[in-house]
């Protein structure tokens, strides 16, 4: 998992995530209806979850290659 | 009406200003960080940049969404956007209607929010159990999991009423109304009972 490519490629998905999360959160907060409320809820937030996971991950795993961890 | 002198708007439509600019502003930071990652391939470079845009504004994004779709949620708009609520919602706004919300609607009796004043029980654990009763609302109308006409849950609670009743002189020296205190907050004769009804009759129809 040191592989800075992989990394990379990973941070790609986890900036995706991010960036469908904020368009959600847009649409929630122009017209919040309670079936747009309940979606940004239950599908948005988990993503920007899934995002700062990976976000931590690469941050360890890019300290742990130089051993700094 | 005019809006007073100095109006600025309310917390509300301040966050959600604050939360809009904050969300197209993250979607540029983004899109920036994106082409930059795509350009030099390494992502050790871009801790900063990262950390500011997938963790920190997004935070404060998605505090600003929540923190307004859940404000947004106790509107009478919200309410009536299933069109299952259209009829109660109608009525509501008919000011030649007697019924018992219209009544309390048409003379603001009920500053604003007046389907989740009414339809919640007051104090934090009130709002807890309405704002789960409302995602079971939304699942079951995006399901379909419904039948028209529609009933309300469980028994309508006095206490509701009260809580802004209760402590009111007019109500407390209506005649009948102290001796009466018990069996009103004990539930046993429903305020509706009187007062009904609350709502006009949902005719059974097809679901849309």
């Amino acid at each position: 998992m040191s592989d800075p490519r992989r990394w990379a490629r990973l941070l790609t998905v986890a900036i995706v995530l991010a960036l469908v999360f904020n368009l959600m959160a847009l649409v929630a907060l122009i017209r919040a209806t309670p079936i747009i409320f309940t979606l940004f809820m239950f599908v948005a937030q988990p993503l920007i979850v899934v995002a700062l996971i990976i976000l931590v991950g690469a941050v360890v795993a890019g300290l742990r290659a130089r051993s700094m961890v | 009406m005019p809006l007073p002198h100095g109006w600025i708007g309310t917390t509300s439509q301040w966050i959600q200003g604050f939360g809009i600019a904050l969300a197209l502003l993250n979607v540029i930071l983004l899109l920036v960080v994106w082409f930059r990652l795509r350009a030099t391939g390494a992502a050790s470079s871009m801790w900063g940049w990262l950390l500011v845009a997938v963790g920190l504004v997004p935070i404060m994004v998605g505090f600003m969404a929540f923190a307004h779709g859940l404000e947004s949620s106790a509107t009478v708009s919200a309410c009536g956007s299933c069109h299952v609520m259209t009829p109660f919602v109608n009525d509501l706004r008919d000011v030649k209607s007697e019924t018992l919300a219209a009544t309390h609607f048409k003379n603001r009796f009920i500053l604003e929010n007046q389907c989740y004043t009414c339809h919640s029980d007051y104090g934090l654990g009130g709002t807890i159990s309405a704002k789960l009763a409302g995602l079971g609302h939304v699942w079951r109308y995006t399901t379909g999991r419904y039948e028209v006409p529609i009933k309300i849950a469980q028994p309508y609670s006095n206490l509701r009423c009260l809580s802004c009743h209760g402590e009111s002189q007019r109500f407390l020296n209506a005649p009948g109304k102290k001796e009466m205190m018990p069996e009103l907050i004990g539930g046993q004769t429903p305020c509706l009972s009187c007062h009904g009804p609350a709502h006009p009759e949902q005719k059974k129809e097809a679901r849309l």
